[in-house]
């Protein structure tokens, strides 16, 4: 499996603590892709101030959240011309169709259905990162 | 009772609670509340429900069950009703009903964010309207705990009748 030469940024978004070191704890650098830093924040409005200040490359996004939603962080992003390709993979527990839709019409990369499996999200991240 | 009401709470529960503290909870025989119970519980997490039936759903632990679970899933000895254990209930009742959402599709539910109601021996007290309350109970080795589902007779006379 291929490796890239430089530093992953992931941005967790969650107002939960414990779900952002669930999601953080599912990778072992050894079988990835090579280092990653994980940047955290708890809500839509704090996630659209990290990514002021950063450079990233992989936004995992929850729906329900104070402040400002996920799919309103969703939108917003891709109407900016600097996201529209930045992969943006929701995780949430929001399971109907009717969801999974809308944030597919909303421009979503991926959609996984919490309790996510670290395998399927670990593929589905590779999957963006290595191209594969 | 019709299991179309009944199995997407429990399979949501048992999903949940296998991928985070890795034990599927064995279900007990559900029943109708008919007035307050006197099962005390120490902890309860709580979500509003809306969209084309409203409600609520609360998951309700008492102190001991609560902090085993989350010791688990933490990987250290919790204590007592901490940070953790808050944050924990939370997200395990946000899951079970959002999950829990595929079951009821026609109905376009939304879900709120979740609330979290701590106290010694506290009692679930319901809305005197006519909202039926599904106590569905569940056994995990650590001890019972309990998931209550009210929703509108509107989606329970659908499904029910």
């Amino acid at each position: 499996m291929g490796a890239v030469n430089r530093i992953i940024k992931i941005l967790i978004v969650d107002d939960s603590r414990i779900m952002q070191n669930i999601l953080k704890n599912s990778f072992d650098e050894k079988e990835a892709w090579g280092k990653t830093e994980f940047l955290t924040a708890s809500d839509g409005e704090e996630a659209l101030k990290v990514m002021d200040e950063h450079l990233i490359d992989i936004l995992l996004l929850d729906w329900n959240m104070p402040k400002l939603d996920g799919l309103s962080v969703l939108k917003k992003l891709r109407q900016s011309d600097k996201y529209r390709q930045l992969p943006i993979i929701m995780i949430t527990s929001e399971a109907a169709k009717y969801n999974v839709i809308e944030a597919l019409k909303s421009g979503v990369s991926d959609y996984i259905i919490k309790p996510a499996s670290r395998k399927i999200l670990i593929d589905k991240i590779k999957g963006f990162i290595l191209g594969t | 009772m019709k299991k179309e009401y009944i199995m997407p709470f429990v399979e949501s529960t048992q999903n949940v609670f296998h991928e985070f503290f890795g034990i599927t909870p064995e279900l007990d025989t559900p029943y109708f509340v008919k007035k307050e119970e006197t099962l005390n519980w120490d902890v309860s997490g709580i979500i509003g429900i809306a969209g084309e039936s409203k409600g609520v759903i609360v998951l309700s632990f008492n102190e001991k069950v609560a902090v085993s679970l989350v010791s688990k899933l933490v990987g250290r000895k919790v204590t007592t009703l901490d940070e953790d254990v808050i944050d924990t209930i939370a997200e395990v009742t946000n899951i079970i009903a959002g999950n829990s959402k595929k079951g009821f599709e026609e109905y376009r539910l939304k879900i709120s964010l979740p609330s979290i109601i701590k106290g010694k021996e506290h009692v679930v007290f319901w809305p005197k309207q006519d909202i039926p309350i599904l106590s569905i109970p569940f056994t995990v080795p650590e001890g019972k705990f309990m998931l209550f589902v009210g929703l509108e007779k509107k989606i329970t006379n659908d499904i029910l009748l």
